[in-house]
């Protein structure tokens, strides 16, 4: 008896254990070749913006649901990238549109510097949906591209070749070639129909984008909005240097930045010590907008000016100046594009001016393209004030939504129409 | 996530007894209400006053049960706001638990004035699982298990005094899962455990025949449950390493026992818990979690809870040689606020009956049966008066408890 009431009593601690299983991992929606990242349901995504009193009750709204996707594309240099976007599509569709399929909008942001600011970080940080696309897909039911940009998401640890334009159209159409095949890969239907937008360093991305896509002809683009962009660098970087101050200057520094390291330069052949020393920390996607700012002169020039004073005098003076030569190579506004285009900007922009879209469109004119305008946006939608930079990106937007709408509508009752 | 050992028998835990501490940990404690502190007489007193085992005659004692627990629906009936112009109706009942806790104690033979023993016991847990409405998205299941080793020793000073005191080894695993379903479209699955460390003290005093005094301390100990939480916001999810700690508090025993014409044992007990040690509920991640999700999963819950006071009785009656007939009854306070309850544990004071009885089949053999019955008082809670935003009352809950044991002597 005593052995038996003893084996109990030593085996039970025994019978009561037991390994402890890991907590499984999200079960997340599987896809091939990304991960979702965002899924709101299109009365949620309706619920969230009326809260948030973008929208009122009767407004049709579209869910959305957005897709990581990991491309490769290729840097300045020609080498082998890892890149990533974002790729939003509407859910909640009414039902033709599987028939019809959706329409892409390849959307390029504007200019960021923190990591975490780039489309694809942000949603799977966030788990939200965020900026442009909200209006692209859930207002308008475009399916949207974003692409990261080398420096950016995957390509973190690259220098983002800002304002660049090889590197930024090579990142754009390689994601829209990626997209194709993911929507293939995960029965999502697309159409025909591309747009191209993008707003500030995006409207400049945008066009430099549609001048690859025209050279390449692998690809066809509806029409494309690029908004509020320096298309005309060279333009741009006069009227910058001239100023004794600079409103923004983290946008210039980067500017020196990434060109000296693009075209083989010292950085500080370009930018004053102790910030030379100092913007490869500062750059190097850690930070936002403000921060850097704190860090940088106002000043534009001279000794204690943010640009090396030789290096401006060079610009001013040298014809054959490399940078002077390099903002001339980078500018897209000088050619004759085949694809619609309109051009959509702020009159009341305070950092690219207005002018520089009204000088595009001239200068594409005079070049032979025969559907290129230009959309005031405070025209457009009847304001009474003039809008600045940073204000303007919505209201552009929906500007832009509104025109792509009516190409895709009449293409889809040309559709319905065949059937 | 490491693996770790952990007691498949308790499939989950209770809340009893003052929050998630369980203080009913054999036949005896839970025949007398754990009114048992002074007067402890088997292997079991190995756990609720080492300082006693010194008194007890030469042998080896040891004792195995296991305690079924039925703790009953929660009812709320009542309105959830999550700001002043999104209330809503939120009439609800929580999940049936029907639990099986083990418990095993053992006290060694004495060498000179030294005596050793050791119990493996559940002491504390709860469980709360709300399967829908709003208190699904606070507590679709909130589980705190927790086991404890403790060796202890004890130290006869004089025939008339004895300390005592041991080691806490304490293995604990929590489960959080909350779901906001068709109401807020967030979701958090977490599982965690950790093993801690604290102590135990005891203090034994007979001045007179019949009469025992005693003095308990068991240690606080932060239990901080280490492991993953999916975190998913509208059906997409990430995971996150992650931690919540959660204090298993102190408390101090005052008991007194006085045996009466060699039959009747009368025991009166005071514990003062020290739950004010619980002030919040921060979960704390790995890295920087969805924005969206930071106000309903990262930022720190208070709790703010108060120490408390129980008062217990416990009699036992020597009904023949062999047969001893047991009973309890306890007054014991709830340390929530009610500005600070929740879904997870509707906590509140509580009268507790315990009646029980232990029979000796030989020299060496006894067995017994307890049962223990648990009344919380209702929780009415008026508009504004919790941070939660619940506006409305809570009833039933407690819980039913029958232990069984065998004790040997050898």
């Amino acid at each position: 008896m005593t052995r038996k009431i003893k084996g109990v009593a030593l085996s039970l601690p025994l019978l009561l254990i037991i390994g402890c299983g890991d907590l499984d991992q999200p079960k997340n929606e599987k896809v091939k070749g990304g991960e979702v990242v965002v899924n709101f349901s299109a009365p949620l995504m309706k619920k969230t913006l009326i809260s948030k009193g973008v929208i009122d009750a009767n407004r049709t709204v579209f869910g959305y649901k957005a897709f990581k996707i990991p491309y490769t594309t290729t840097d300045e240099e020609g080498n082998e990238v890892e890149a990533s976007g974002l790729f939003v599509i509407p859910t909640g569709m009414p039902s033709y549109i599987s028939k019809v399929g959706l329409s892409m909008v390849s959307d390029d942001h504007g200019t960021i510097f923190a990591n975490d600011e780039a489309p694809s970080v942000i949603g799977d940080n966030n788990g939200a949906p965020d900026g442009s696309a909200i209006i692209l897909t859930s207002m308008g039911g475009f399916a949207t591209l974003q692409a990261d940009y080398i420096g950016f998401g995957e390509s973190n640890r690259h220098y983002h070749p800002f304002v660049q334009k090889k590197s930024l159209a090579n990142a754009t159409i390689d994601f829209i070639k990626t997209v194709k095949t993911f929507a293939s890969d995960n029965n999502i239907t697309l159409n025909n129909q591309l747009f191209i937008t993008g707003y500030s360093e995006g409207g400049y991305a945008a066009m430099a984008t549609l001048q690859k896509i025209e050279s390449d002809g692998e690809l066809t683009v509806s029409m494309a909005t690029p908004m509020a962009g320096p298309y005309d660098l060279n333009i741009t970087a006069f009227g910058v240097f001239s100023q004794p101050t600079l409103s923004v200057p983290s946008f210039m520094a980067d500017v020196g930045y990434a060109y000296a390291k693009t075209y083989g330069k010292e950085v500080s052949s370009v930018i004053n010590e102790p910030y030379a020393s100092k913007l490869p920390a500062l750059l190097d996607g850690s930070l936002a907008r403000p921060d850097i700012d704190k860090e940088l002169t106002k000043k534009t020039t001279g000794k204690d000016g943010l640009f090396n004073p030789i290096f401006v005098k060079d610009f001013f003076q040298n014809p054959n100046s490399w940078f002077r030569e390099a903002m001339v190579e980078n500018s897209v506004h000088a050619w004759s594009p085949q694809t619609p285009i309109k051009l959509i900007h702020c009159e009341g922009d305070d950092v690219i001016p207005f002018a520089i879209s009204q000088l595009t469109e001239g200068t594409m004119r005079a070049m032979g393209a025969k559907d290129v305008s230009l959309v005031p946006v405070e025209s457009k939608l009847k304001l009474d004030v003039n809008v600045t930079h940073s204000e303007c990106g919505v209201l552009a937007y929906k500007v832009t939504t509104e025109i792509f709408s009516k190409v895709r509508e009449a293409m889809i009752k040309q559709a319905m129409a065949q059937q | 996530m490491k693996k770790i050992i952990t007691l498949s028998i308790v499939t989950s835990s209770l809340a009893l007894a003052g929050a998630y501490k369980v203080p009913e940990q054999s036949l005896n404690s839970m025949a007398l209400g754990a009114a048992y502190v002074a007067n402890t007489k088997g292997a079991d007193t190995a756990y609720f006053n080492p300082a006693n085992m010194a008194f007890m005659p030469s042998s080896q004692y040891m004792e195995a049960g296991l305690t079924w627990a039925h703790l009953p629906r929660n009812t709320f009936r009542g309105f959830q706001a999550y700001s002043a112009t999104e209330v809503y109706p939120a009439d609800n009942e929580s999940e049936i638990e029907n639990l099986q806790l083990p418990f095993l104690h053992y006290v060694s033979n004495p060498i000179d004035k030294l005596r050793w023993g050791a119990s493996l016991t559940v002491p504390g847990g709860l469980t709360k699982r709300w399967k829908d409405g709003h208190q699904k998205l606070f507590a679709e299941e909130f589980t705190l298990k927790i086991i404890e080793l403790n060796p202890v020793a004890s130290y006869k000073i004089s025939d008339n005094l004895a300390i005592g005191g041991g080691l806490r080894l304490i293995y604990s695993e929590g489960v959080v899962d909350s779901d906001g379903g068709d109401i807020k479209p967030i979701k958090r699955e977490m599982k965690g455990d950790t093993i801690e460390f604290g102590y135990n003290l005891a203090l034994s005093y007979r001045p007179i025949k019949d009469v025992n005094l005693a003095l308990t301390y068991r240690s606080n100990i932060d239990l901080k449950e280490d492991g993953d939480a999916n975190l998913y916001l509208s059906n997409v999810g990430k995971q996150y390493n992650t931690s919540v700690t959660v204090p298993l508090p102190a408390s101090l025993n005052l008991s007194a026992s006085k045996k009466f014409i060699d039959k009747y044992t009368v025991e009166v007990n005071y514990e003062r818990t020290y739950w004010s040690a619980y002030k919040k509920l921060d979960f704390k991640y790995g890295s920087d979690i969805q924005s969206a999700l930071v106000e309903p999963f990262d930022k720190a819950k208070p709790k703010k809870w108060k120490d408390t006071n129980t008062f217990r009785v416990g009699i036992s009656a020597d009904v023949t040689k062999n047969i001893t007939v047991m009973g309890g009854y306890s007054k014991d306070e709830s340390p929530i606020d009610k500005k600070y309850i929740s879904y997870e544990l509707p906590d509140a004071d509580a009268n507790i009956y315990s009646l029980g009885v232990r029979v000796e089949a030989s020299d060496t053999l006894s067995w017994g049966i307890a049962y223990l019955h648990d009344e919380k008082d209702k929780i009415k809670i008026k508009a504004g008066e919790n941070i939660s935003g619940i506006t409305g009352t809570f009833s039933n809950g407690g819980a039913d408890l029958v232990a069984l044991s065998m004790q040997y002597k050898f």
